[in-house]
């Protein structure tokens, strides 16, 4: 057992180390996505900013509150991009064959499909994010005690699992389709709307939706509104939301990586 | 003569037309990107508090939808075009061809425009309508100055696209500044939230700049904000810019091709 930790921890370094060296080999083509990112996601909170200020607070949320929710939710979304972003491509992998290399190896799949690339460009979207989410902390009054330090990593590794669930169900469509088209786009977008906005802005459908079906509201909105003491939209659980996120978490992981197992079955190589 | 740029223009909008399935997530995507941003302004509006505005909700969601869909309308290949063709090579043998490139790729993207048009467009425009109601002009002469309006704006985004991809024969390794740019436009342009809700200081910068006219002068037009008369001002600012940017994209594409030359391909 240890024996094989340490054999996959080594794999997976040697894996994060190659990746990061092709990433730098170029290092002035990180130039464009070292301006496009911020300016992207500063000019997002500075929209807000724009409408909570020439008209009121968003369902009780105001101009503090959304920068620590924008901060939180793009936080989690930077980290994500950066471990698990190969969860993009299963479709390209799956038509072009690179999926069956993976197969070849007496390693776990998923496994290397997520190791094999560590997204050092990824750490871009951090850098927004860490710096809307600690202003907002600052604006919004948001306490650094250690309960809330211990509560704010559970929320974010809940939240990266959620996220890192959904775009592995998405990807494993592609073991019968072979293809999921440009369903990343669409989850994207989705997923920007609901962690970085008010969730409760939306329909009660909506809501429900975002909640029990696909729990992307545990992500960053329903414990931003917990830690600011904020309108959540009526949801009230017993417990704290920083352990309910790591249990959707969870849940949606183990059930993702069920679908990919099972997926991973019918899978016939695309043969070319 | 124009014989062959329509054929570019064909084949492009036949290729187009034959990924179907791609379409479909595109069109969900913007939908989504539609809903959102309406139920964010029905939250902004929510107890009268836009009494104050010169926009009604009604306004701000016909001006969200007609944002959205223009802005899939509004396609720029070029500055990719030129950006990857210049890092794979192949503009070399483009430059064989006896017909001015730039022109070529424009006679590509009209392809693409017109095949969004019909498939993007025109989906989006439905689906938004059976969730907010058909966004209706203001009248029927606002939606015939909308038109060329259009025409004008694409011109100034094309013209602008272009300039950003001839900054790939400079600096070809510092990346797509095309994204930069268009990350730019969207909040300058209007196109997310009117320029007119903006603080005052940057409304002034903003005139003396292009991304207004490119989404917020059409779409002003549209809903009725900007009268008639004020209208074809705002239209002859679009003229202007255009005849800039070209003068720009003349003399700039003049030197790139000295500058192909030297590197040798």
């Amino acid at each position: 057992m240890v024996s094989s930790i340490k054999h996959y921890v080594s794999v997976a370094s040697c894996f994060a180390r190659l990746a990061v060296q092709r990433q730098l080999e170029y290092p002035l083509f990180l130039f464009s996505w070292l301006l496009m990112i911020p300016i992207q996601y500063f000019s997002g909170i500075w929209m807000l900013k724009i409408i909570v200020d020439r008209f009121q607070p968003l369902n009780g949320w105001d101009f503090p509150q959304l920068t620590f929710l924008y901060g939180l939710g793009l936080i989690s979304h930077g980290i994500f991009v950066v471990f698990f972003i190969n969860t993009w491509s299963i479709d390209h992998m799956v038509i072009n064959g690179g999926f069956d290399r993976l197969l070849l190896r007496p390693m776990n799949v998923f496994f290397q499909l997520i190791a094999s690339y560590v997204n050092f460009i990824g750490l871009i979207d951090c850098i927004p994010g860490i710096i809307i989410f600690i202003y907002g902390c600052e604006i919004a009054g948001f306490e650094w005690s250690l309960v809330n330090i211990g509560k704010l990593i559970l929320v974010l590794i809940g939240g990266i699992l959620i996220r890192a669930a959904m775009f592995t169900g998405l990807g494993a469509i592609a073991f019968w389709t072979k293809r999921n088209g440009s369903m990343v786009s669409f989850a994207l977008t989705m997923l920007e709307r609901a962690t970085m906005y008010p969730l409760s802005m939306y329909p009660y459908f909506l809501q429900a939706l975002f909640t029990f079906v696909i729990p992307i509201g545990f992500i960053s909105f329903y414990p931003a509104a917990e830690f600011l003491g904020t309108d959540n939209g009526g949801l009230e659980l017993p417990l704290s939301f920083a352990l309910w996120t790591p249990v959707a978490g969870l849940v949606c992981f183990l059930l993702a990586s069920v679908i990919f197992r099972y997926g991973m079955k019918n899978y016939e190589s695309a043969g070319s | 003569m124009l014989q062959a740029y329509w054929y570019i223009t064909k084949m492009k909008l036949l290729t187009n037309l034959t990924y179907r399935f791609e379409v479909f997530t595109a069109v969900a995507t913007n939908l989504i990107l539609t809903l959102a941003s309406v139920f964010l302004w029905q939250t902004a509006y929510k107890g009268g508090s836009g009494a104050v505005e010169t926009l009604t909700l009604q306004d701000v969601t016909t001006y969200t939808i007609l944002s959205i869909t223009l802005s899939t309308i509004f396609v720029c290949g070029v500055q990719d075009t030129i950006y990857y063709k210049i890092r794979e090579g192949q503009i070399v043998t483009d430059f064989y061809r006896p017909i001015p490139l730039l022109a070529c790729y424009l006679a590509d993207d009209i392809g693409d425009m017109l095949s969004s048009l019909m498939n993007k467009a025109l989906p989006l425009i439905m689906f938004a309508s059976i969730f907010f109601g058909i966004p209706w002009p203001a009248s029927f002469q606002s939606f015939l100055l909308f038109l060329p309006s259009c025409l004008l704006s694409y011109a100034i985004l094309w013209l602008l696209s272009a300039l950003v991809g001839l900054i790939a024969f400079w600096v070809m390794e510092l990346g797509n500044m095309g994204m930069v740019k268009d990350s730019i436009v969207r909040v300058l342009s209007g196109s997310i939230v009117p320029l007119w809700f903006f603080p005052d200081s940057v409304q002034t910068v903003s005139k003396f700049l292009p991304f207004q006219y490119t989404y917020q002068t059409p779409l002003g037009i549209y809903i009725g904000n900007t009268n008639a008369g004020d209208a074809l001002t705002a239209m002859s600012v679009q003229a202007a810019w255009i005849v800039i940017l070209f003068l720009f994209l003349a003399a700039g594409w003049a030197r790139t091709k000295k500058k192909t030359l030297i590197q040798g391909g």
